[in-house]
């Protein structure tokens, strides 16, 4: 699990914590993503939170032309040289 | 136990909260602002959706309705409020809101009345419309698509200085643009002498007497904080207003406190493009479509970096991941209701639970809006449209628990009403029935707006302060913001 995706979860309260936690570790494994399809908005939920997590990864970020790290350098410099709050 | 006075206590910094305390400070008031949440750092903006959720958002953005279908609420917590976290669009009252709060709750708010408290917030949040290079290519896919079929467009009015187009305004933006109050109001009310107590969970009203004698709160190290005053302004967001008046004892003679909850509820959709969108690219929120307004929907923009169209995208499996690797072309659009459901919070073992089921009014409107969205798309050249339904669901005969829907708007569980027998408070905003005591958030809006709520609910509060300072609403400039743009961009 990446570290946002933890951040995340860990802010969530613990039912939804723990159903979250729950979806996700199922819909990682062949048996438990064919156990969720016969739920549809399970399903969807858990998609949601699993992809949240795989997408947040900088370098898949990066290959879909989308760079984090440069948004909040640039922001940083922005809010110095203007003496932004 | 720690005491504090003041003339005021305001409960809440955000849209209603930060402006009544920066009205009232630099009024000559002796204010106090309790916030339950932190006083959050740009520095600490990561633009990673996951992260920045889990920080700014109350629950982790979980909080969500009990109903029929469940949908999820995101708020903020903290200096600033939701409007750290919103969108910065910015829509006046709509007049014929106006005249409906007139006729059915007794509300002397008319256009002309408003007008000075909307020019003071729009000057104090630099609100101006976004130009086309910053919306971007994912607004301007359905710009054409509005175009070509002829439908009522343009660009939106956002709170915004020096917007660079970074697509995060929902995770906390990183060049801090967006003009939230917690950049804002709340620093002038600081710079008027006002005191901000973050961490501050307000339990209780303290009334003696029929009348507000301050608050007591929890702070966040556990230790008790009792603030004398001998007015109370109540900003805690819609949910958590009605919750705080319950434990007080207060505004419950009506039946009213807790009910009346409208959302506007919302959805999205995606489509795939020939061309690239990369729609992280400019500013998430920045064009409307009203030409369904009256039928009880809009469209607005939506989008944002690959985790937060990855979390959003209403596919699973391996038709999530063939739409996700043609991310930089995907575009994303949004729908919102205008709610003739109504909903009710109440607190469970101090917690609280919103019971919100959607009527077949609404269900009506979604099942038009989604057809309309996928007739956008289609217009401006979309090869697939994603919509936001169950496997198998088509639009003309969507049910409730087909719909994935999210809600950005909460209002009315405190509703203003001039009879004390129909709404929480009056006309000015005042808690019927007890003397001291008055709410200045989205809660005391009686009605769906129809449009994006955060002007409305500071006009109301602009309008709230002046009347307790006893003075008349002045439009003049309100002081310099934050910040100012050396290359010319602010506007
Ligand atoms: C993702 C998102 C996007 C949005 N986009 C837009 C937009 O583009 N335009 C628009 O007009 N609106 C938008 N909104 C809605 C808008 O931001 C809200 O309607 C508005 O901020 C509500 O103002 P408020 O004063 O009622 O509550 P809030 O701004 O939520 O402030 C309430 C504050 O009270 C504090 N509080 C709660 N309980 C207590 C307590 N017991 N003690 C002390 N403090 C307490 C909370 O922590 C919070 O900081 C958006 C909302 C979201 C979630
Ligand atoms: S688009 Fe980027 S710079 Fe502009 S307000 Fe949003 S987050 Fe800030």
């Amino acid at each position: 699990m990446s570290d946002g995706l933890d951040t995340f979860l860990a802010a969530a309260p613990w039912p939804q914590r723990a159903g979250l936690r729950l979806l996700v570790a199922l819909v990682r494994r062949p048996r438990g993503a064919a156990l969720l399809a016969r739920a549809p908005l399970v399903e969807q939920a858990a998609w949601s939170t699993l992809t949240l997590g795989r997408y947040d990864d900088p370098a898949v970020g990066r290959a879909l032309g989308w760079d984090a790290a440069a948004v909040v350098e640039r922001g940083r410099a922005l809010r110095r040289a203007e003496g932004r709050p | 136990m720690d005491r504090l006075e003041a003339d005021f206590c305001v409960v809440g910094a955000g849209a209603g909260g930060a402006v009544v305390a920066a009205e009232l400070a630099e009024g000559g008031a002796r204010v106090l602002v309790l916030e339950q949440g932190p006083q959050h750092d740009p520095d600490s903006f990561t633009a990673r959706p996951p992260e920045m959720l889990g920080r700014l958002y109350r629950d982790g953005c979980q909080t969500a309705t009990v109903g029929s279908p469940p949908i999820l609420l995101p708020l903020g917590r903290g200096v600033g409020g939701t409007t750290l976290v919103n969108s910065g669009t910015c829509f006046r009252t709509p007049p014929h809101v106006l005249e409906r709060w007139a006729e059915e709750f007794g509300l002397e708010l008319d256009e002309a009345t408003l007008a000075p408290c909307f020019e003071r917030v729009e000057q104090a949040l630099s609100v101006a419309e976004v130009t086309p290079e910053l919306a971007g290519a994912n607004a301007e896919v359905a710009r054409r698509g509005a175009e070509r079929l002829g439908w009522s467009h343009g660009y939106l009015r956002r709170n915004a200085r020096g917007c660079v187009g970074s697509g995060v305004c929902v995770f906390g933006c990183p060049t801090s643009a967006k003009q939230h109050t917690g950049i804002t109001y709340i620093p002038r009310a600081t710079a008027a002498g006002a005191q901000i107590v973050t961490g501050a969970d307000v339990q209780q009203i303290i009334v003696e007497g029929g009348r507000a004698r301050g608050v007591s709160a929890r702070l966040a190290d556990g230790r008790r904080l009792e603030v004398r005053a001998p007015e109370v302004v109540v900003a805690c967001g819609t949910i958590h207003t009605p919750l705080l008046l319950e434990r007080s004892g207060l505004g419950g003679a009506c039946g009213q406190r807790g009910g009346n909850l409208a959302l506007h509820p919302a959805t999205s959709a995606f489509a795939l493009m020939d061309e690239d969108v990369d729609m992280a690219r400019g500013v998430p929120q920045s064009v409307y479509i009203d030409e369904f307004a009256s039928d009880g929907f809009m469209f607005e923009g939506a989008a944002g970096p690959p985790a937060y169209a990855a979390m959003v995208l209403p596919l699973t499996g391996e038709r999530h991941t063939r739409a996700m690797a043609d991310y930089r072309r995907l575009a994303q659009f949004g729908l919102m209701v205008s709610d003739e459901s109504r909903g009710r919070v109440h607190a469970v073992a101090g917690r609280a639970v919103i019971r919100y089921d959607l009527c077949d009014r609404d269900l009506a409107k979604f099942r038009a809006g989604l057809l309309r969205m996928r007739e956008l798309f289609l217009a401006a050249g979309a090869r697939e449209v994603y919509l936001p339904l169950a496997p198998g669901a088509r639009p003309e005969s969507a049910r409730p628990r087909d719909l994935k829907l999210m809600a950005f708007h909460p209002l009315g569980t405190a509703r203003a009403d001039a009879r004390a027998t129909h709404g929480v408070t009056d006309g000015d905003l005042a808690v019927h029935g007890t003397l001291g005591v008055h709410v200045a958030d989205g809660s005391v809006v009686p009605s769906a707006l129809g449009v994006n709520p955060q002007l409305t609910i500071m006009a109301l509060a602009t309008r709230l302060a002046f009347g307790l300072l006893g003075r008349a609403v002045s439009s003049a400039p309100a002081p310099a913001g934050a910040h100012t743009s050396a290359n010319g961009r602010a506007s």
